[in-house]
Order: structure tokens, then sequence, then C-alpha cells
């Protein structure tokens, strides 16, 4: 029936969408580019009013839109912001998104908040407290919400299982939704030196919902290969690489781009876009 | 080899590895080929760098003011002494201003502190709740009111500021730096900031109309109002003040109107 809908009221497509970024809003407003959907920082728009509100309430009317969360630290030992949880409330039911996501990390202990996505130790009481959180979320939100796996540069000598397999748990045990980072995967996979192809095999490939892509910093002069997820270049092919892999076992996607760091012109992230693009119509022509 | 943390205890110790106060926490690290304490610090950097940036974001006239050398020294003091208590970035820095006022070698800056209020409340204002303007038909039947019985709502952006310093003379130098800067302390300036079509609107005031606005929107009455204004000055003339309120839209309701207390 989603041909009788207003084209924002459609859920997202399996099509290649792009984060959208302060630097944008303007050329989209005017310009409306031909993008399948945007995706927007929650907390950007955690403020009452203003002109990013009435910029969003006209975007919103002609794109599906996604709420993708960096603050909720949803596995810190502090009890869960219900503050945060409000206004993230607040904002699904003015927006009606048809994403609603944030990370599998921490950022926030004794009240102090560190503003980043941290590490957690993938260890059953850190699985436990994840899983209760993801619960507590959708029943306040009253609809699925997406995790996601996010990339780390350390990893703890007490972990009892690995990344992966705390993904996958989080993930069926709480019933919730994946948004699979895949510059992520790659990003870890040479940080921590696994096989990034094992990891995606080990997802619950039937709960993802959305995709991640980015751009990485690769450190050099140091004795181990170290990457950083800087959302500052274009996707790296080994990336695109394991994209194909990613859409080969979850099926098409919808599909983001991301970028936040020394932003470029709309221009190129529409190239990166439709270069996914390349990729789910690969694989939706594979799948026919 | 003591037993495994809990996770309150690991992340009160990354915490504390992040922030610069122990690097306790590296003992249950994997180095992995690194140092374990080179992998925390690149949390401490990113952390370090996230925060700095939402304080350029939020005093841009600041940073223009002091340069890039002091800002950056003045944020790192202010990050360590005033962490972050929010999920949401947009509330980081609000106590900047008092800090400024206590650094000892931003005395001789003392108008700094006033340029971080104007920073700061510029941000407020961006960011403050819609509302719909009161409508000619509210403003004529307020207009028979009692002064003392007559309340005005004021619009949820409209912030001010009293500065002995030449703040927005200051500022409006700062957005195109060219001849010599002005003396901050060429006289007290009295500031109102409101949101107009989705911009930041600033003007200056004399004292009796700032004063006058102020009490309004503390929520006293149109009579106190302009006692307050008349104080300052004699010669205050209360309708200008009024009509230009409702003018610029910054008249959301009256008190014979619902919302209005």
């Amino acid at each position: 029936m989603s041909f009788l809908l207003p084209q924002a009221q459609r859920p997202i497509p399996a099509a290649a969408g792009i984060g959208l970024r302060a630097p944008h809003i303007a050329r989209v407003l005017q310009e409306r580019p031909p993008v399948p959907w945007f995706e927007v920082h929650s907390e950007n728009y955690f403020a009452a009013g203003g002109p990013m509100h009435a910029a969003l309430e006209r975007i919103r009317a002609d794109y599906p839109l996604s709420l993708h969360g960096v603050g909720l630290s949803l596995g810190s030992s502090d009890a869960l912001d219900v503050a945060h949880l409000a206004s993230l409330r607040r904002l699904v039911d003015r927006y009606q998104p048809a994403l609603v996501s944030d990370h599998i990390c921490w950022g926030a202990i004794g009240g102090i908040h560190l503003n980043d996505l941290l590490p957690l130790p993938y260890t059953a009481e850190a699985l436990a407290l994840m899983v209760s959180r993801v619960q507590q979320v959708q029943d306040a939100l009253g609809r699925e919400f997406l995790v996601e796996n996010v990339s780390s540069y350390l990893s703890f000598r007490h972990a009892d299982m690995p990344e992966s397999a705390f993904v996958a748990e989080l993930v069926r045990r709480s019933g919730c939704g994946l948004l699979l980072d895949v510059n992520n995967v790659y990003v870890n996979s040479v940080n921590h030196g696994f096989d990034p192809g094992e990891y995606l095999r080990a997802m619950p490939h039937a709960s993802v919902r959305e995709i991640h892509l980015a751009g990485f910093l690769r450190k050099d002069r140091l004795p181990v290969p170290l990457l950083i997820d800087s959302h500052s270049r274009p996707v790296a092919d080994e990336v695109w690489a394991l994209y194909r892999e990613a859409l080969e076992l979850c099926g098409p996607q919808p599909t983001l781009i991301e970028w936040d760091q020394d932003i470029p012109e709309l221009e190129v992230l529409l190239a990166e876009a439709a270069r996914a693009e390349e990729e789910l119509h690969a694989c939706r022509t594979a799948i026919a | 080899m003591p037993a495994a943390p809990r996770l309150h205890e690991l992340q009160q110790g990354f915490a504390a590895a992040v922030l610069g106060r122990s690097d306790d926490v590296a003992a249950w690290v994997d180095g992995a080929g690194l140092d374990p304490a080179a992998r925390l610090r690149i949390y401490r950097n990113a952390v370090a760098a996230t925060l700095d940036a939402a304080l350029h974001d939020a005093f841009p006239t600041v940073h223009a003011l002091v340069g890039e050398d002091f800002f950056e020294a003045m944020a790192a003091r202010y990050r360590e002494q005033h962490p972050s208590t929010c999920g949401n970035l947009q509330s980081f820095g609000g106590a900047l201003p008092g800090f400024i006022e206590a650094i000892p070698r931003a005395r001789s800056l003392g108008y700094l502190a006033d340029i971080a209020r104007l920073d700061w409340l510029r941000q407020l204002t961006v960011l403050a709740p819609d509302a719909a303007p009161a409508d000619a038909r509210a403003a004529a039947d307020a207009a028979a009111v009692e002064p003392r019985r007559l309340h005005l709502r004021l619009h949820p952006s409209l912030h001010l500021l009293h500065s002995r310093w030449a703040v927005l003379t200051l500022w409006q130098w700062c957005q195109s730096p060219g001849g010599p800067a002005p003396r901050p302390d060429r006289g007290g300036e009295s500031v109102l900031l409101w949101r107009d079509g989705g911009e930041v609107a600033m003007a200056a005031v004399d004292p009796a109309t700032f004063h006058c606005i102020e009490v309004l929107a503390a929520g006293g009455d149109v009579a106190a109002a302009h006692r307050a204004a008349m104080d300052l000055d004699a010669a205050f003339d209360l309708q200008p003040c009024l009509r230009d309120l409702l003018v610029q839209g910054l008249v959301v309701a009256f008190n014979n109107q619902e919302g209005c207390t």
C-alpha cells in the first residue's frame, strides 16, 4: 500500500541515503536532490525550536528520515538518562522517523559525560546491561530501536566473548534491529586482528535494518596497524569489498554515507551514495 | 592478578584516564602491540577534541578576540574543571563566562566574560522554542486592560544582556575586523537578542527600555515595568517600547489569553 502514502511516510527504501549535516541543509532545501532518504543526528535537534527544526520539518515533508543518536550512553553503569530518552521520544513523536538508532557503547559515568562512543568490555555483565537498556528504550519509544556496532582502539583483557558474539547476542536477546556499520567492522578487524568476513557471517542477518559506510584514517609510524574511524574521507576500497559481502549475506539494505569531519561538497557525498547504489543494484540483480 | 573489574569500576577508571587523572585502568587494557596507555590516549585526545570543538562553535567571538593559543589553553582548563554533564553537546559551555572571570590572565580583558555571555546567549537564542506572535486583535484587546493588571508573555528566544562594556560594538567589529578595534570601555551596552526569521537579531537599547523589558520578561505587570524604567529615566516613553516588541513579534500572549500568567 505504500504507493498511497506520501513519499516521506514510506519506510526507508533499500537505497543509499546520506547523513544530512549543517553545511548542506541550505542546498538540500533549495535543490531537493534526488536522495532516497536522509539521516540526522538526534541530539542536534533536541532543542525545542529554531531554524534547525524549521529546516528539518521541510526536509521531512519530502524525504524519509532516520534519527541516529550519539548520546544515549546505553552501556553506562549509570542509570539510563531519562531526560535524554524523553528528548528522543519527543523528537520521534514529532518527526515519525522510519528508523531510530544509537550505539553499542557507553559515554558517561558518575554523571560526567565524555561525549564519545567508548568501548564496552565484551563480558556477560555488560551484555546483560545492554539488553536491559535496549529493552527500556524500545519500551519508552514504543517501537523497534537499532543498535550500531562501534569502532574501537582498544579491547579489555577480561572480555569473555568476541565483539561479534556480543553484538549478535544483544540483538537476539533484546529483539532490537541492527545497524551494521561495515566501516567499523573493517576498522576493528585491523585494530584488533580478526577476520571481518567471519564477523559479518556471525551477525543476525535477518535483524539488519540499515548499513553505515564511512571513511577512516590510517595512523602511521606505529608498531601495529591502527585505523581511526574519522568519517573524514571517501569509503575505502576494502570497505566497499566488505559491503558487497554484507549485502550478499543480508540482502539489499538501506545504506548511509556518513561524513562528519572536513565535510566536502554535497556532490562528493552524492557520488559515494551512487557507488553504494551500484552495489545495491548488483545485489538486487543477483537475487532476481 | 586482581579480580576483573566490574563494569562500574572499569568505566570509572576509563573516565579517569580520559580526563587525565589516572591511568590505572591500563592494567585491564590489552595493548596488543602498543602501550595500553597509548591506546587510552587515543580516546583522551578524541574526547578533548570533541569538547574543544563544541566550545569553538559556541564561543566564536571569544575565540576571535583571544586567538587560538589562549583559547585552546582556556578550553583545556575549562573542561578539566567543568566536565560535560550532558549527552547533548549543545549544553556544554554554559559556565565558561564565569570561568573566564576567574582567570587571572583574563582580568585585564574584563569585557571577555561578557563577550562569552553574548556568544552563549546567541546560541540559546538560536535553540529557543518557537512561538507564534500575538495577533493585532489580541493587542487591541490588551490595550483596554489596566496596565497594572496587564502582563505580557515575551517570545522564548528573547534574551537580555546588560554589560558595562561595549559588547555589541565589539561583537560587530569581530565579524569583519577592519581598522582599530573599538575600545571596550567606551560605555556599557544593554543588548536585546531575539530570533528573527531564523537569524539572531541583536540591538543595543537605552537602559530604561532594557529595564522595562527585563521587568516584563520576569513576569512583572506593565505598570511595574513602566515605573522601573521611569526610575532610570524620567522621560522614558512606554508606548514605543511596547510597539517595538509587538512589531518584532516578541509578544506571544497577553494575560487575557490562555498560557499567560
